[in-house]
């Protein structure tokens, strides 16, 4: 199980956070996600398996400076 | 350490004011030329033009100065203020203090904002703003102490040199045993014997019961703070409530604090983590994204940069409640404890250190080609207790090291140091040299400017390609983003008052990753919206932070998610709950538009403040060197051709290169023209006699300005 925000997603071999977001159906172009403490770019969202039992924050990073 | 020995020169005895609706309604003036203390009030007037902080701030300058004056001259004031909502120990971010003067790097009007407690504490004692002109020989440290309502200025003798020391022992000495009652501002010696010298503002730790220090680091007010003669400025208030504020509607104040501070504890957490990382988080999404300045910004990615991402720092930092300000729920101001530098005069004594945040990361480090975290932990405490600005240091000591590479300056200037990139030893032998006022150090802390002019006539170096990849503007170093790939960027830098430092505008990845404002109007409004924006927090005494470092769970379903305007309606609460102001949105930039149009022609007045002012090196546009090109070929071919409509088969890249820069100048000149209109500027970049008739600030001297300027 694999769990954004409020909704909870069945888990899969491989499944990238690319693949999540689909699923999601979430247009927002979301420029960052944190799986634990691990920082994931959206260029590499769909390259970054997302481990069993996890959660996924989106961040949609306004900001900065 | 010496024993302190304390001469009173002068001592005011005054009846502190009660703090009314944010504001204590007078100021305080001190000159060190002839020790005069005088207290001035405050009028209706000048709160309703120039509102508090950095309004304040400048309004002192600008009487204070001639156009002639230079940054050393006694007339020049060091002038620091809070702000009508700072103090408040209920609203996260609501600490911090600005301070103006005239920059010796740029020349002209410098602004740096700063955290720690002296701010509010110099308004409850009674000023709303301390402004100090004068010099003096003696070393001084002027005591504001609003417990028993005295300002003294006393020759101290005996004092170390060093931010954390003389902070510590002036701490321990006005404390009288509750050193939270005391707020320290300092420098050091690298201040003395650079032009980028910070002050350093403290706060006390009573969970960890040390003194912590954080910065006012832009343009050298360190180095302004020294040269007047000045070894510290101590603020000594007591207990800090709700109520020391006096706001006019303090249910309001409560329950719009409680909405914001509840946010941050729910929303933080699931997104920047920055009660836990600070802004260490930007490290590798900065180099994902190819913005992490590396190697003098020549590049914006790194395979190493993980080496100094935030779960290094997580690791590093203390766990603990980390606020600069009271009650501030976003926390971010995280440090190392017993850290044992390596080198230098604290080498192999433990030592705490406040920091590193993201500009250090990636000015002390990756823009060095250096990937090493302790590292930029001992560069980081030095920078602090040496009273260094860590940005400038950076991409000061990035520029030696590229034309070192580059063979415009050798062995034989270096002192025999070798500036390669990467080399960790030299760049803290360059940093212990500025602190001594000796060797090449001593030369890397004029900052880029000087040292284009330095390199050039004394040892020969091509002028022209230091112009392109020397990052400053306006005389001050850039702060630590890549802007080559956003235009909107490069304007939120090139534009801003001061020179390049990202607190005006900080665009990069809404225009950049999310292409939230494709069109030139669109970038003209955003150059419009948000300086002003971030000016307000200047007016108040507040961090931006709080605003868009943590957003409503549902901020990306409004219009305008780059503005978070629910939190600016918190503001606006916030705001008139303190000062009894009715206030909408558009009041508050309406309240910055005045100020930030009065700092534009006060640039104007000391000579600067013009179109060729806002020029910024081309390394910050777009690739200077081949090898630059050669490297994100593909995005650069692809741009030419499809943006462009230019046929790069057949032309080698020397010639591509060439070709794309005079594209990116024509469209940053466009840029500008844009921006000025919307700003209500002339062509020449100075504000037209309707715009500062319409904000109210068509004062006589400012007519005089804009009248030797060609505006009647």
């Amino acid at each position: 199980m694999v769990r954004i925000g409020n909704r909870e997603f069945a888990w899969r071999e491989g499944v990238t956070v690319a693949d999540l977001l689909k699923e999601l159906g979430d247009p927002y172009p979301y420029a960052v996600a944190r799986i634990g403490d691990r920082l994931i770019s959206r260029p590499d969202f769909d390259k970054a398996a997302v481990p069993n039992d996890s959660e996924v924050f989106l961040i949609p990073l306004i900001a900065g400076g | 350490m010496a024993e302190l020995k304390v001469r009173e020169i002068q001592t005011l005895n005054y009846e502190r004011p009660a703090i009314q609706k944010g504001y204590a309604n007078q100021t305080l003036d001190v000159d060190l030329s002839d020790s005069k203390i005088a207290v001035k009030p405050v009028s209706e007037k000048m709160k309703e033009i120039f509102v508090g902080g950095k309004g304040f701030d400048l309004w002192f300058l600008w009487n204070a100065v001639k156009g002639s004056t230079r940054w050393s001259d006694p007339e020049n004031a060091l002038c620091i203020a809070s702000g009508p909502l700072g103090g408040t120990p209920i609203y996260p971010g609501s600490g911090k203090s600005i301070v103006t003067a005239i920059s010796p790097t740029t020349g002209s009007v410098m602004d740096s904002n700063v955290g720690g407690y002296f701010g509010p504490y110099l308004k409850f004692s009674g000023f709303d703003a301390l402004e100090i002109q004068g010099k003096t020989q003696v070393p001084t440290v002027i005591l504001i102490d609003g417990i028993s309502q005295q300002i003294r200025i006393l020759e101290v003798s005996g004092l170390p040199s060093d931010a954390h020391e003389i902070s510590e022992v002036l701490t321990n000495h006005f404390g009288q045993g509750r050193p939270r009652n005391i707020s320290v501002v300092s420098t050091g010696p690298g201040a003395k014997h650079t032009l980028i010298g910070c002050l350093n503002f403290s706060w006390y730790d009573a969970k960890r019961s040390k003194i912590r220090l954080k910065q006012a680091g832009r343009g050298g007010m360190g180095t302004v703070f020294a040269d007047k003669g000045l070894k510290a400025i101590v603020a000594r208030w007591d207990t800090v409530t709700t109520v020391t504020n006096n706001p006019v509607d303090e249910a309001t104040l409560k329950k719009v604090a409680r909405l914001h501070s509840q946010e941050i504890v729910d929303q933080d957490p699931k997104q920047n983590q920055m009660s836990l990382v600070g802004t260490a988080h930007l490290v590798t999404i900065m180099n994902d994204y190819d913005l992490l300045p590396t190697h003098n910004f020549r590049f914006g990615q790194h395979p190493q940069a993980p080496k100094l991402g935030m779960e290094v720092y997580r690791a590093l930092f203390d766990k603990g409640y980390d606020g600069c300000w009271m009650g501030c729920t976003l926390a971010c101001s995280h440090g190392v404890k017993d850290f044992v530098p390596a080198t230098g005069p604290q080498k192999g004594r433990k030592v705490f250190v406040d920091g590193p945040e993201y500009e250090t990361i990636a000015g002390c480090g990756s823009n060095l080609g250096i990937f090493d975290p302790l590292h930029v932990v001992e560069m980081n405490f030095y920078c602090d207790t040496y009273g260094l600005d860590a940005i400038s240091t950076g991409t000061s000591i990035a520029f030696a090291m590229e034309c070192f590479e580059m063979g415009l300056i050798n062995k034989a200037h270096t002192g025999g140091m070798d500036l390669s990139f990467g080399n960790r030893a030299s760049a803290l032998e360059l940093l212990h040299q500025m602190a001594r006022g000796e060797g090449f150090g001593k030369v890397v802390g004029q900052g880029v400017r000087r040292m284009k002019e330095i390199f050039c006539k004394e040892y020969g170096a091509d002028r022209a390609i230091m112009e392109d990849i020397g990052m400053e503007a306006k005389g001050l170093e850039f702060s630590e983003y890549m802007s080559k790939e956003s235009l909107a960027q490069q304007g939120g830098y090139g534009l801003a008052l001061k020179g390049p430092q990202h607190d005006e505008a900080w665009l990069i990845f809404v225009d950049m990753v999310h292409n939230f404002m494709p069109t030139f109007e669109q970038k003209a409004e955003a150059l419009h919206w948000f300086p002003l924006w971030r000016t307000w927090f200047g007016l108040c005494g507040l961090c931006k932070l709080p605003w868009n470092d943590i957003v409503p769970a549902d901020n990306k379903q409004t219009k305008e998610p780059a503005k978070v305007m629910r939190h600016v309606g918190w503001y606006t609460q916030y705001f008139s709950a303190v000062t009894g102001r009715k206030v909408e949105p558009a009041d508050l930039i309406a309240m910055s538009e005045r100020v930030y149009n009065f700092q534009r022609v006060l640039c104007l007045k000391m000579g600067f403040g013009r179109r060729e002012h806002d020029a910024i090196p081309y390394r910050a546009m777009g690739p200077v060197t081949v090898e630059e090109y050669e490297s994100r070929k593909e995005r650069y071919d692809k741009q030419l051709k499809e943006t462009y409509g230019i046929d790069v088969e057949g032309k080698g890249t020397a010639e591509k290169v060439k070709i794309l820069r005079k594209l990116r100048e024509e469209r940053y000149e466009q840029l500008k023209d844009a921006v000025y209109e919307r700003r209500g500027w002339t062509k020449a970049g100075i504000p037209t006699l309707d715009t500062v008739k319409r904000l109210g600030i068509d004062f006589p001297e400012v007519l005089d300005v804009l009248k030797a300027h060609g505006v009647a």
